[in-house]
């Protein structure tokens, strides 16, 4: 773990650090705006968004409900192909498994196409370790390992760096100066990496989804880069999260149509690549040797529990980065974790069960549900967020300060006449600092609000000091109800009798 | 029939008028609403905290106020958000369970309440200003209020609607968010009131006195004059004009 | 048979510890889930596409005209050809337009019958996997052009599949600057469920190694959201549709 996230300590101080970086904000803004309408545009234009979500969301429930059947027929089904499946439970075991087989390989390099669980496991610098040059061929990722940072956004890793410093680092890799021009710095990479492919003795890959029935795993990506690295060298290694699973190719065709188009408003990646183990005797390309490493490293946790089982249907679109104004404006480092954004928010802690160590990523969140909204597999983020808040109180880690504060809050909320008292007293107190109708001192508890905004005062009578003289008034000359109103509203009650008083009462879909 | 106000607690102690308003706009269709005066605050601070024992507390006043109650309407689709939560909030004590679900039953955002069950869209008001509209988050994303404020608004005489661009970010209020993070806060209300600055409208309407609250404090900290208001203010303002 | 090397070996061992975990992973697994290990096939009322979509099918015209207007989109080319012999003249005009040096193809009847080796006297045209001896993977590396038969083609998402075989290289697809792809109209579907479907009635034994679909040129957006194409895939791709 390097980086500039590692500036601050927690999620304010590192969102402080960006908040005061001009660029970032700028870079981040931009491109999840594009991304954001990139989606709205796809999701618009195939129509039916919302059924495709809710068969998503249905195809991953099952799986999951089901994941030991699923993962064991596809487990069995890859071994029949010829794939060598190997079991992590901690992101230890993966990086030792890995090693080994690196060790068997007498490997001197390593390709990698992007793959999140591989940066989950800090893989890259275990392979240097012992000796073995690891790297990383997505350009995005390419440019970031150059800089020794780690990933800000889930689909775009240097989302977060412009043209100029791309082609500063380039410039440093290449010897000699590069223009600040994206054909020609990719030009520069395209070039440099096909040496680099064409010499590796092992090609590690991530997987998007692996398919029960045929033991075969789907990889989506842009470049042609994973597909290098699955069909030069002559072992490919796969870490896979032992939830990506899901039944048939009929049901990829569901998954085919949410990811891209909620990643980046794609049709289709430029490549989708079904692999069904290692390449056939005859075969003449394709690697030798094929390894597939299932991960754990914390995932089971979520299984069996009601309020956070759900988030093994995650697809890793991003979907939710781009939607969330909280991510827009702190970029992804201020997380401090692989994973960041809302899912990055609720992931982290999830996959960590030490509640203790939580750092305060959920408390970034407004709650505004934009995460929700943006999920192609209708994960209820926001309320994931306000679970683990609840966690980590219950667990006795909230902070003592707040935990007072709320008791006062249960003890005048608890009681009307309390609130009444409470509100006179304000009324009271806020003479020493009201001037033409709001408040704009900085000091004590008001300081954050009021760096950025006023407080307005509280008026002269509440509405419940108000509501008699109001309600008397009103009732003189009340008009009669216009008949069809009052049946429409005779019916309502009554069907929601007939339900047996549950429901919604406007037309929610929360 | 018993139409209650839930009036939410930001409402009662700092913006009254939105109440009045609309106590005094059902009153013209006949209907006298009741105020229980035992509500206090539906707990949405605590509950979002994950402070459930203390939201629970709270939650128990607006379940005691509302037990008798028809339809229980409120200014806020956030508040009335979080009426959905309360089955949640109580999914281990069976007896106040099934008085959530009965209250989430009957519990309408004032504007859903206007629109689906009254089915008036044409209050009568005429409003010749520039106007935009934020329409908040839990309001439009847990309860689906997304047409019945256009609705209404549409039906206003000389009311010019100028949509606001982003309009479906969050404002970022948050609840207890705004204070404890405070910067990332403020850098969302300020993109918000920059929005809203940008339509060149004269007034800024909503569904959600904290939102609005949030938005206005960043306008007025930066003298920026734009009126903001809640719709029910709007209306009514706008029935007495025509 | 030989003695087993040592990295056979070790390969056998592994498997004895995977297969080992596999059930304690299993077994962990439905313990979590709180019900017993599932060993039936459960029932999945959800699989596949929903069902109005499962019935949307274009005509032959709105095929043609969607997977042209969606490949054009990305950036790929396409032309529309009555027979194979106009796609013969195509290429040979490419290569000339482009002075190809070397091309690589698939080992297929229909690309011998098509001749190349004679339409494009001034390039070296190889086909995949006929001599054991040479390094396949480097002659389409150092491939100006590559030539494949598209298996099926996607007309809503504008994609083109191709699979993996002794006569068909993955790396002919991939490694060539210039990929040029023959499509039959007759391969050419509606929607990607009908080719994907197909890979689950052909079932685990009958896949290939490598099933690609491909839609349009290589890519990236990773430089300020900047589109490049050709990043490592091929740059330039052209989907000749015949029949």
């Amino acid at each position: 773990m390097s980086g500039s996230h590692q500036a601050g300590a927690t999620v304010k101080a590192r969102a402080e650090l960006a908040l005061n970086d001009e660029f970032l904000r700028k870079a981040v803004k931009f491109t999840t705006e594009r991304l954001r309408n990139g989606k709205k545009k796809a999701s618009e234009e195939h129509g039916n968004w919302d059924e495709w979500r809710e068969r998503g969301k249905q195809i991953r429930l099952h799986t999951i409900a089901h994941l030991d059947y699923y993962l064991n027929l596809f487990v069995d089904n890859a071994r029949a192909n010829g794939v060598h499946v190997h079991f992590a439970n901690t992101a230890e075991e993966a990086v030792k498994l890995t090693l080994d087989i690196a060790e068997h390989a007498n490997a001197k390099s390593v390709v990698k196409s992007k793959s999140m669980v591989t940066e989950e496991l800090h893989l890259n610098h275990a392979l240097e370790s012992i000796g073995v040059e690891a790297i990383e061929t997505d350009l995005g990722e390419y440019i970031i390992q150059l800089a020794g940072e780690m990933p800000s956004h889930i689909v775009i890793p240097a989302i977060h760096k412009n043209r100029y410093q791309i082609a500063e680092l380039l410039s440093k890799e290449a010897g000699y100066t590069l223009p600040p021009d994206t054909t020609a710095l990719a030009g520069f990479v395209r070039k440099k990496l096909r040496e680099k492919f064409l010499e590796a003795d092992i090609g590690m890959t991530g997987c998007n989804f692996a398919i029960a029935e045929t033991g075969s795993m789907v990889l989506f990506e842009n470049e042609g880069n994973a597909r290098m690295v699955s069909t030069v060298p002559k072992t490919q290694i796969t870490l896979m999260g032992m939830e990506r699973i899901i039944p048939s190719w009929e049901d990829l065709e569901v998954m085919a149509t949410l990811l891209p188009r909620s990643a980046t408003g794609q049709k289709l990646t430029m490549y989708m690549s079904g692999i069904t183990g290692p390449r056939r005797a005859e075969d003449a390309d394709g690697p030798d040797e094929m390894h597939i490493i299932i991960v754990d490293n914390g995932r089971s946790l979520q299984l069996g529990d009601p309020e956070f089982q759900e988030l093994l249907n995650c697809i890793r679109c991003g979907a939710c980065l781009n939607a969330c104004p909280v991510y827009r404006h702190i970029g992804g480092h201020a997380y401090g974790s692989t994973y960041s954004g809302p899912i990055g928010a609720v992931l982290t802690p999830s996959l960590n069960k030490n509640i203790a160590e939580w750092d305060d990523v959920a408390n970034a969140s407004s709650l505004c549900g934009a995460c929700y909204e943006a999920c192609p597999v209708k994960i209820p983020l926001h309320d994931m967020l306000v679970y683990l808040r609840r966690r980590k109180v219950e667990s006795g880690n909230g902070s003592k300060l707040e935990s007072i504060g709320m008791q006062g809050f249960a003890t005048v909320m608890g009681n009307s006449s309390r609130l009444g008292g409470v509100l006179r007293l304000g009324k009271l107190g806020q003479k020493l600092v009201v001037r033409s109708g709001v408040i704009r001192t900085k000091l004590g508890p008001l300081k954050g609000w009021n760096t950025y905004r006023v407080t307005p005062s509280l008026p002269k009578e509440s509405f419940r000091d108000r509501f008699d003289t109001l309600d008397q008034e009103l009732k003189q000359g009340l008009k009669q109800m216009d008949p069809a109103m009052q049946s429409r509203m005779e019916q309502l009650v009554q069907q929601r009798k007939n339900n047996g008083d549950s429901g919604k009462g406007g037309h929610g879909h929360g | 029939m018993k139409v209650s106000l839930f009036i939410t607690c930001l409402s009662d102690a700092i913006y009254p008028r939105v109440g009045e308003a609309m106590v005094r706009l059902l009153a013209k269709y006949g209907i006298s609403m009741q105020f229980p005066t035992v509500q206090t605050c539906c707990g949405q601070p605590a509950f979002n905290s994950g402070y459930w024992k203390e939201a629970r507390e709270s939650a128990k006043t607006i379940l005691d106020a509302f037990e008798d109650s028809d339809f229980v309407i409120s200014p806020s689709g956030s508040c009335t958000g979080m009426i959905h939560h309360y089955p949640k909030l109580f999914e281990n004590e069976p007896v106040m369970l099934k008085r959530a679900k009965a209250l989430e039953s009957k519990s309408y955002e004032f504007t859903q309440f206007l629109v689906q069950v009254l089915g008036v869209t044409d209050v009568g008001a005429a409003f010749p200003h520039k106007v935009t509209y934020h329409p908040s988050c839990h309001g439009s994303r847990i309860l689906g209020v997304k047409d019945e404020p256009l609705a209404l608004m549409k039906q206003v005489k000389g009311l010019e609607l100028v949509p606001l661009p982003f309009a479906e970010d969050c404002c970022g209020f948050g609840g207890t968010f705004a204070v404890k993070m405070a910067d990332i806060s403020g850098a969302m209300v300020t993109e918000k009131a920059d929005h809203v600055l940008e339509t060149e409208a004269e007034v800024l309407v909503g569904l959600d006195m904290a939102c609005l609250m949030n938005i206005a404090g960043n306008l007025r900290y930066r003298n920026e004059p734009v009126r903001v208001m809640h719709l029910a203010e709007l209306l009514y303002e706008g029935v007495k004009e025509a | 048979m030989a003695e087993p090397t040592a990295h056979e070996q070790w390969l056998a061992k592994l498997e004895t510890e995977s297969k080992t975990r596999q059930e304690q992973f299993m077994n962990g697994i439905s313990q979590r889930l709180g019900h017993p290990r599932m060993t039936e096939k459960p029932q999945h009322p959800f699989r596949g596409a929903p069902d109005f979509w499962k019935a949307f099918e274009w005509s032959e015209d709105e095929r043609i005209r969607a997977f042209t207007d969606n490949f054009v989109s990305v950036g790929g080319h396409v032309a529309r050809l009555d027979t194979m012999d106009d796609a013969k003249q195509f290429i040979a005009d490419k290569a000339q337009e482009m002075s190809a040096k070397f091309v690589i193809r698939q080992n297929q009847p229909e690309l011998d019958a098509l001749g190349l080796e004679n339409a494009l006297p001034d390039a070296k045209v190889s086909v995949w996997n006929t001599d054991p001896e040479q390094y396949w993977r480097a002659r389409a590396a150092e491939a100006d052009f590559g030539v494949v038969i598209a298996d099926h083609a996607v007309a809503y998402t504008g994609s083109v599949t191709v699979l993996s075989g002794p006569n068909k290289g993955r790396s002919v697809s991939l490694l060539p600057t210039v990929l040029i792809i023959i499509i039959p109209v007759e391969r050419l579907k509606t929607k990607l469920g009908e080719v994907l479907t197909s890979f689950d009635e052909a079932g685990r034994e009958k896949l290939p190694a490598g099933i690609h679909f491909i839609t349009g040129p290589s890519r990236s957006s990773d430089i300020e959201n900047d589109l490049t194409i050709g990043v490592h895939g091929p740059g330039i791709v052209y989907a000749l549709l015949v029949g």
